[in-house]
Parts: structure tokens; C-alpha cells; sequence
């Protein structure tokens, strides 16, 4: 790739051939890539692209979205639950940086992503042309990859190492900001070939027998073994291996929020969600038990608490695919380099068969614990609505079986609680950035990917409020989602810290709302809003059965509180049921 | 304790390679005492950084392996203390 280089090679002479703009191959070479769903919004610096797009309506749909930011939290939404990389285009400049949030959220949640971006003039570049923003530095910290094209011929191998690069090893988001005048250059398109190898990215750690070897000896005398399953499960598609894996040897599983849904709630092996609003047993048993088997995942803040406090008595294996993972947060005594699947599928061949029966049961109980302090009031309360409830009924009402999109909150903690995921790629959520306002697109692309099953976005009324506008691209495209906003008028989980952690001085949280379900009138979506118990079941019906995107507001509860909660600076074993007695 | 260290990048040599690296240290907040980045000699499509740091046992393992993972990033040396910096950065200018 020339353009990429600080020389140039000498050509190779071709043979006469039709010649084509170099937009229409970056077209070509997404057709060839298997792409049929584009997320994008046009401007001057990718109009030649979107000029070529005008022919391609046959193979390529491309979804004008609101805003760019829609666009991307759209594609991930898509390649979450599909697993396939999600596309986005975007013009340069504010186009561009409107990806970057996007970007960082893919990155850290590791979800495959291609964008493609229009950037100025190659002779304009650094000369702060109109709409000229140095995207390339701008996001290389919030990449896998990202690449600079200036000339046609260069446009089919960037994008062969993109869809390469976001798709291997631990997937993450790549970008192509490729110049106006290599868009409209004429050239000569040979045909397009997939990249299956880079010399310098190793994204595949070849699985090393000794340490499997060495797990598996150190798992089969463990008495009190323990999973902490992460969103690499998913990506590696190693929910059967997993399951058989602790079938065969009896260990307790736990998820991480992105491994919601990797291991079925209803398993006799499941004993809870971990983190800072995670179940009691899964966290206090952490420094109970006397071997961590980490799989897939990164021992992120909201996971361990105070690391100082994380798990001392255990010893830790550690499989996961990401090198500068392990160690980076918890020092692994075992650590597997290797792809989960692979891990499992030798690991449990040479595990012995047991039975950990009396330690799941202490997770068992802790959770009941839980259950009568916090669980049964968050189901059976008699006054405002809980978000708790509504979460219950909705995971009743669709058997644990659909895609649920969250937001960031309250609401987010709430849903990954009480929703009873069954299935892999159910559970689509903003993890490891954190990023309000992702659910309402995120929703809308998980949509589009499997438009046959149920999608419910469950948003908090902050985070609905920042990416609201995409109801315009719900609206123009008849995308059938169902919108659940738990609304408390409030920020809802910054005010629970200023209520337990700031003497109660609710700066800023407070929120005076629109109507919203004149708003989601406005863009032809049926709404209702539910402020009494005796309606919710009905309008969760109602919501989940129709056929049209639906808008279902539900009013609850302003200053109620997650709970359990692991206190920031606090250990995994301080885990609270309710709030702090105030002094 | 935070003492030398001597890191030897072998690369592609693409533009932004470097801010890529950089971005690195200064994301761990690493200080950088020396720094020379080249071309090979006899292929400019590859390159090398070497660079003289100066941080703790614990940060130079964490910042190797985040570093390898550059995709353009061939290998990474590390090395204690500075003599060997003095040495690869003469044998650049050597070449030069």
C-alpha cells in the first residue's frame, strides 16, 4: 500500500482494463466483504462515495441515520448481535469526530467495526481546509487500527486489512479516512482479495498444551473453584464449551455485564451477575473461593472493586486472548494465551469429573439473602413503581428470549439484574466506556441485523434524552423496536451516589422532561405511558406485541437505589445490601 | 523503584506508527530521556524506534505487551539501564 508508506514503490504495469472511481471499488470490495447494512450520514468530503452508493441500492442498504454518533452506537448494536463487523460512513471533520465516542465504546467492549470516512483533498491536507479535522491522529487511541488512503489503488488493501484487523483476535473498531481525490480517481480495480494475515498482528496466540496442562491439574484439586465468564465466551463462541466444561467438573459460573447471556440463567451451575451491582454470593464468594478461573474477560473496576481486596486467598487462571490483558489488573498464576473456545474445548478433556455441589450452595444462599433485603422489595412494593418490577415482568413476558438493549444507569444495573438472559448475543449494552444515549441506536441496529427477533431498548430518561433523535431514522425506516424508558426525572444513578456518598446534595441531576410520548408521536410511533402497577403488565403487552416500533414510558420510582452495591474504594467483599445508616 | 530502560521497536513504517507508540507512554505516563526513530537502511517500508525510559519493573511489562500489540509493531526489546540505547542509537548514526 503505497499511501501508506513514506516512498513510492515503482507500479506494476496492468492490463487493460474498465477503470472505476475508487469509490465505487471501496463499494465493491464491501460487497465482496459480505456487507448488505451501511449506517451513515453524507457530507462533502464522501460524496463521491455516496454518488456510487446512488447504483449500489441493490446490494448495499444504507441507513441514514440523525447523527453520526447514531450511525456508530447503530453498527455496534448490529455486530453485537450478529457478530459480523458493523459499517459506518461518515464525512470528515464534525462527521468524523462525532464517531469518536462510538469508537472508544466499541474499542473497549471489543466489538468489530469498519468506518469508512471522507476526508479533504490529499493537497489540502494540514492546511485546515474547510471540514478538515486530522482524523487519523484524532482516533488512533480509540482504534484497533485506523489508515490513512490517498490514492484509488490503495482503497481494496486497506480495506481487506480493516475487515481483517476488526474481526480477528480480540475484534475492535478500524477506520479508512480515505481523501476526495482518491474517491474520485479513475483506476483500473483488479479483483478484490480478503486478507487472511498481516506479518507483524498475531491475533490468533497459538494454545500452549503446558498451560492448559497446568490449569487443568490445579481446577481438579481445587474444593472451592470458581468462573467468572466474560464477554469473550460470546466472541469466541464458547458458550457450549463452557457449559459442558462446567457440567463435567461442577464449577459455579458467574457473568461479567458483557457476559450476560454467554451462560443460561436457568443452569443449576449459574449462581449470579457480578460487579458493583452485582449478586451478593458471586461477590462475596470471590474471597471464598480457592481457585478464579477468569475466562474472557478483563477484570475491569466495576468487577473487582478495590483490587488490593480482589480474591488474595486464590489462585488465578487466566484465559483470554488479549496479551496485554493478563496481568494488567489481577497477576494471573496460570495464564492461557488462547482463544476461549479453543481453551475449553482442550481444557475440558483433561479435567476430572466432580461435583461442587455445598459450595454452590453457599452461593445459593447469600443470594437468598439478597433476595428477602433487596430482590423482594424491588418486586413486591406497593408504592411507586420499581424499575425492578418492571424488568421482572418483562423478562416473564418474553421467557428471558429477546435482545435487550441498555443504556447507561440505573436503569442498565437494573435490567442486567433481573433480565433472565437465555441465549448468546441477547445482551447488548455500553460496558467498559460507560456511554449515555447508546441504547436507543445501539437497538436500532441489533434490529436491523435479526429483524426477527424481539429488540426492547430499556433506556433511562437521561440517556434517552442524548441520542433521541434517531426516533426520525426508527420513523423513516419502520424499524419495529420497542423503546422501555424507566423515567425518574432524575440522573438517576449520579444521584444515588450524591444521596449515599454526598450528603445528599443532588447537584445538577434533576431533570425537567419533555413529553414524551407526545415526542414519540410526533414521529408517527405509538406511545403510552404508565404511571399506575395495575397497567405495566398490560402495556408491557402491548409493547411487546407490536408489530410497529413502540414507545412505552414507564414512570418510576425518583429516588430509588441499585442495590446490592460495591462502594467505590471498597472490596469486593464489602458489598452492601442496603444504604449506609446516615449519621 | 523507576530506573532505565532501554526499548528497541522493530515496525512497518507507516505514518503514524510513532504517534502510536508514543501514545502508549504517554497514556502510562511514561518519561521519555532519549528517542531516535529511523528507516532501514536497505528497506523503507520498515523501521525501528529505540528509546530510553525511564519507569518501573511493573509499568515496562505492562506497556511491552501493550506496545507488541500495535499491529504495525514488529517486536519489542527491553533492556535495563541505558548502555544499550548508546549502543543501537550509535550504530543508526553509523549507518546514516
Amino acid at each position: 500500500m503505497d499511501a501508506l508508506l513514506t516512498k513510492t514503490e515503482e507500479k506494476t504495469v496492468l492490463t487493460e482494463k474498465e477503470k472505476i472511481t475508487g469509490s465505487e471499488a471501496l463499494l465493491k470490495c464491501l460487497v465482496a466483504e459480505n456487507v448488505k447494512t451501511i449506517f451513515g450520514y453524507p457530507g462533502g468530503a464522501i460524496m463521491p462515495v455516496y454518488d456510487a452508493l446512488y447504483g449500489y441500492a441493490d446490494q448495499l442498504t444504507h441507513i441514514l441515520v440523525r447523527h453520526e454518533q447514531g450511525a456508530i452506537h447503530a453498527a455496534q448494536g448490529f455486530a453485537r448481535v450478529s457478530g459480523k463487523p458493523g459499517i459506518v460512513f461518515a464525512t470528515s471533520g464534525p462527521g468524523a469526530t462525532n464517531l469518536v465516542t462510538g469508537l472508544a465504546d466499541a474499542l473497549i467492549d471489543s466489538t468489530p467495526l469498519v468506518c469508512i470516512t471522507g476526508q479533504v483533498f490529499a493537497h489540502l491536507l494540514g492546511t485546515d481546509a474547510f471540514q478538515e479535522i486530522d482524523v487519523i491522529n484524532t482516533t488512533i487511541p480509540v482504534t484497533k487500527w485506523n489508515v490513512q488512503v490517498t490514492e484509488a489503488k490503495d482503497i481494496a488493501g486497506a480495506v481487506a486489512k480493516a475487515f481483517h484487523i476488526a474481526t480477528s483476535g480480540r475484534p475492535g473498531p478500524v477506520l479508512i479516512d480515505i481523501t476526495k481525490n482518491a474517491q474520485n480517481e479513475l483506476f483500473e480495480f483488479d479483483e478484490y482479495k480478503k486478507c487472511d494475515s498481516i506479518r507483524t498482528y498475531k491475533p490468533k496466540p497459538q494454545l500452549q498444551i503446558k498451560e492448559i496442562e497446568a490449569a487443568a491439574a490445579l481446577i481438579s484439586q481445587a474444593k472451592k473453584p470458581y468462573i467468572l465468564a466474560g464477554q469473550g465466551i460470546l466472541l469466541s463462541g464458547a458458550s457450549k464449551e463452557l457449559i459442558a466444561f462446567s457440567e463435567k467438573t461442577g464449577i459455579p459460573v458467574a457473568s461479567t455485564l458483557l457476559g450476560l447471556g454467554a451462560f443460561p440463567t436457568d443452569h443449576p451451575n449459574y449462581v449470579g451477575y457480578l460487579g458493583m451491582h452485582g449478586n451478593y454470593g458471586p461477590n462475596l464468594n470471590t474471597n471464598q473461593c480457592d481457585v478464579l478461573i477468569a475466562v474472557g474477560m478483563r477484570f475491569d473496576d466495576r468487577v473487582t472493586g478495590n483490587v488490593s481486596k480482589y480474591a488474595k486467598q486464590a489462585k488465578v487462571i487466566h484465559i483470554e486472548i488479549d496479551k496485554a490483558e493478563i496481568n494488567k489488573i489481577i497477576k494471573a498464576d496460570i495464564a492461557v494465551h488462547a482463544d476461549a473456545k479453543e481453551a475449553l474445548g482442550s481444557l475440558i478433556n483433561l479435567v476430572e469429573p466432580n461435583n461442587h455441589s455445598e459450595w454452590i450452595e453457599s452461593f445459593r444462599a447469600l443470594n437468598r439473602e439478597e433476595y428477602e433485603k433487596v430482590v423482594h422489595h424491588e418486586f413486591n412494593s406497593t408504592g411507586e413503581i420499581k424499575m425492578g418490577e418492571v424488568i421482572n415482568h418483562l423478562s416473564n413476558q418474553t421467557n428471558g428470549e429477546s435482545i435487550l438493549v441498555t443504556d447507561v444507569g440505573q436503569h442498565q444495573m437494573v435490567a442486567s439484574r433481573y433480565y433472565q438472559f437465555k441465549n448468546p448475543r441477547t445482551n447488548v449494552t455500553s460496558g467498559g466506556a460507560g456511554t449515555m444515549g447508546f441504547a436507543l441506536p445501539a437497538a436500532m441496529g441489533a434490529k436491523l441485523a435479526i429483524p426477527t427477533q424481539q429488540v426492547v431498548a430499556v433506556i433511562g430518561d437521561g440517556g434517552y434524552q442524548m441520542t433521541v433523535q434517531e426516533l426520525g431514522t426508527i420513523m423513516q425506516y419502520k424499524i419495529p423496536v420497542k423503546i422501555l424508558v424507566l423515567n425518574n426525572n432524575f440522573l438517576g444513578m449520579v444521584r444515588q451516589w450524591q444521596q449515599l456518598f454526598h450528603g445528599k446534595r443532588y447537584s445538577f441531576t434533576e431533570m425537567v422532561n419533555p413529553n414524551f410520548v407526545k415526542l414519540a408521536e410526533a414521529y408517527s410511533i405509538p406511545a403510552r405511558k404508565v404511571e399506575k402497577r395495575e397497567e405495566l403488565q398490560d402495556a408491557l403487552k402491548e409493547m411487546l406485541e407490536a408489530k410497529t416500533p413502540y414507545f412505552l414510558e414507564v414512570v418510576v420510582g425518583k429516588e430509588d437505589n441499585v442495590f446490592p452495591m460495591v462502594p467505590a474504594g471498597a472490596g469486593v467483599a464489602d458489598v452492601l445490601l442496603e444504604a449506609p445508616k446516615s449519621k | 523503584m523507576k530506573q532505565d530502560y532501554t526499548l528497541e521497536l522493530a515496525a512497518d513504517n507507516n505514518f503514524s506508527v510513532l504517534n502510536r507508540i508514543i501514545n502508549i507512554l504517554n497514556r502510562r505516563r511514561v518519561r521519555i530521556k532519549k528517542l531516535m526513530a529511523h528507516e532501514n537502511e536497505n528497506d523503507f517500508r520498515r523501521g525501528g524506534v529505540i528509546m530510553l525510559l525511564f519507569t518501573t519493573p511493573d509499568l515496562i511489562e505492562k506497556i511491552t505487551v501493550q506496545l507488541e500489540k500495535l499491529i504495525e509493531v514488529d517486536s519489542v526489546k527491553v533492556y535495563q539501564g541505558n548502555s544499550e540505547y548508546f549502543e543501537l542509537s550509535e550504530k543508526i548514526v553509523d549507518v546514516d
